[in-house]
């Protein structure tokens, strides 16, 4: 039987792509893949989610490794073995509020797609905060008046400049990872530690 | 009316099942010498968050009883057991228990248990017939494809001790090993003055796999006495249960406990089909400290849900239906007897649709002043 190996669809894709072809994989069948969100090679089996989906496919077993980014794993907790960063998809998380702006005097408002690490976060300043969970486009929120501040991923910073906004504490570095399911690493050992090495070895190259 | 999300109703086989996993549970543990033993599925929430248990609050079901105090639906059986056992003979070494836990992180909050727990036992004894009575129970459900993993938790304790690590870094280092996060164990490791422990704990995450790995720690580790007895104790048990004729074991040296009270050999059952773990369980001498006791204890629980899962449907039994009516039906019960090994069903009214649901039928019809069964 083939690992299964659940990717996160996008950037990661993309990124993890180039990074498995620098180890020496065949990557052709999953480059021209077109919809399919499944895709068999002479090696392994490919399945393609969104971050968090992948996380539930590893937990479940019914993927063997993942690809996803270390933020996903920050706020969901998932129960898996958290193998390694991987050297793509590097970012950090930040707080961040409009430009000129001074925080309020009142228990502060952040918007954030990351409810758990904001509450960990602020938990640790030892401040209370209200926190209003959004899906996307987090930068709008405190434009619209909706919240004070954000805690978001940033990479550049470009949107959040072309948005008026500027970062006033980082507090996390981020990269991908790779996970692996609690038991199939185990059973499967044979089967998934060559790979797992090879990425290490990756890894340890760059 | 909906039900909840992760609960749902049951009916036939999949109740038959678990059913038969019971049974076959008490039919084991019988024959194995232990005592039943059951606790109340309402206790009070310290019982399991003290210090000496150290169990999540968060994910218990709980409420405030009249005197302010949290009580929960029974989240473990080994800690309400101990509790339990202390008030027991201690002429009684071993234990058995089957019923629910509750746990709201859990789909349906509720999951069926049955479980062993061994006390006042040498320690090599109380572990070898922990697994060996895991093995008769697999065999007996007839649970082939499985493997027995077995770590220690003082492996890791020991080579980490000397790091000088507060209790938040402590904890952090711990999830470290549970998660084989290796980049984290180096950096903390490291962080915390020690190189050379560091590149020990990265190196620990990866001993895992077969049983050979065991060869290659104990010559590693020739020169550290503890950890080399604790390798030779792990080979004693794989080969005892090899003596046994079992085969499909696994190591993980570099497994940490989840709860304090673990305190040594830890093992886990997973089945090869689908990676699920269907028993876990260990030594956890120092849950009985709390009482002022100080003795050995090793138990393990199995997940029924799971096992019953496994069980194959039972040999279909031919399918019988006396048609009678209210006179007829002592007559009736009469002939149910002479079908000990069928299904016997007693219809006063059976529609034609319903008829194809039986291998034989059977009519009760008046025979002078008396009854006979004619078959249809």
């Amino acid at each position: 039987m083939k690992p299964c190996i659940a990717l996160t669809k996008g950037r990661l894709e993309k990124q993890f792509l180039e990074f498995f072809q620098s180890l020496d994989y065949d990557i052709t069948s999953l480059v021209d893949k077109g919809r399919k969100l499944r895709v068999e090679t002479e090696e392994f089996q490919f399945v393609f989610a969104k971050g968090v989906d992948v996380t539930t496919y590893v937990e479940h077993g019914i993927a063997d490794l993942g690809i996803v980014g270390e933020d996903i794993l920050a706020e969901f907790q998932p129960d898996v073995f958290n193998l390694l960063p991987l050297p793509f998809g590097k970012c950090r998380m930040a707080l961040a509020a409009e430009t000129g702006i001074n925080w309020p005097e009142r228990k502060r408002i952040i918007a954030s797609k990351y409810p758990g690490i904001t509450k960990e976060y602020f938990r640790k300043k030892g401040e209370s905060v209200d926190i209003v969970k959004l899906e996307g486009s987090v930068e709008l929120a405190p434009i619209l008046g909706l919240a004070d501040g954000i805690v978001d991923i940033v990479e550049t910073g470009t949107t959040l400049r072309e948005n008026g906004l500027v970062i006033k504490d980082e507090f996390h570095h981020y990269s991908a990872r790779c996970i692996a399911n609690r038991s199939s690493l185990k059973i499967k050992k044979e089967l998934l530690s060559p790979v797992v090495e090879a990425m290490q070895k990756g890894v340890s190259v760059q | 009316m909906f039900l909840p999300a992760g609960s749902q109703d049951e009916v036939g086989q999949q109740i038959n099942k678990r059913f038969r996993a019971f049974e076959v549970f008490t039919e084991i543990t019988e024959r194995r010498n232990y005592q039943p033993i059951s606790t109340p599925v309402v206790e009070y929430a310290q019982t399991f968050t003290n210090g000496y248990t150290g169990m999540a609050l968060q994910p218990m079901l709980k409420w405030f009883n009249h005197e302010g105090e949290i009580e929960v639906l029974r989240p473990d059986w080994t800690t309400a057991v101990a509790r339990a056992l202390v008030k027991q003979s201690h002429s009684e070494h071993k234990w058995c228990y089957q019923g629910s836990v509750f746990r709201s992180d859990k789909p349906g909050m509720e999951s069926r248990q049955a479980g062993i727990e061994i006390v006042y036992a040498p320690s090599f004894l109380g572990e070898s017939e922990s697994l060996l009575t895991a093995a008769d129970y697999l065999q007996a459900l007839e649970v082939e494809d499985y493997l027995i993993e077995l770590g220690h938790s003082e492996i890791f304790e020991l080579l980490a001790a000397p790091l000088k690590l507060d209790s938040v870094q402590a904890e952090r280092l711990r999830q470290a090993m549970h998660d084989k996060r290796k980049d984290e164990v180096f950096q903390l490791a490291n962080h915390a003055g020690s190189r050379t422990i560091a590149e020990q704990l990265t190196e620990l995450v990866d001993a895992y796999g077969s049983v050979e790995i065991l060869e290659v720690y104990e010559k590693h580790w020739k020169n550290n006495q503890h950890l080399l007895e604790i390798v030779e104790h792990l080979k004693s048990l794989v080969k005892l249960l090899n003596d046994c004729g079992i085969k499909g074991i696994l190591v993980d040296l570099g497994r940490v406990k989840n709860l304090p009270y673990y305190c040594g050999t830890m093992f886990r059952g997973y089945l090869r089909e689908n990676g699920s773990t269907c028993f876990s369980g260990g030594r956890y001498d120092k849950l009985y400290e709390q009482f002022g006791e100080r003795h050995s204890a090793v138990g393990l629980a199995f997940d029924v849900d799971i096992l019953a899962d496994q069980i194959k449907p039972a040999q279909k039994r031919e399918k019988i239906c006396l048609c009678a009516e209210p006179e007829s039906h002592a007559f009736a019960e009469q002939i149910r007897t002479d079908f000990p090994d069928k299904i016997v069903d007693i219809r006063y009214d059976l529609p034609e649709k319903e008829s194809k649901n039986y291998d034989r039928i059977w009519e009760i019809t008046r025979k002078g002043n008396g009854w006979k069964a004619v078959e249809r």
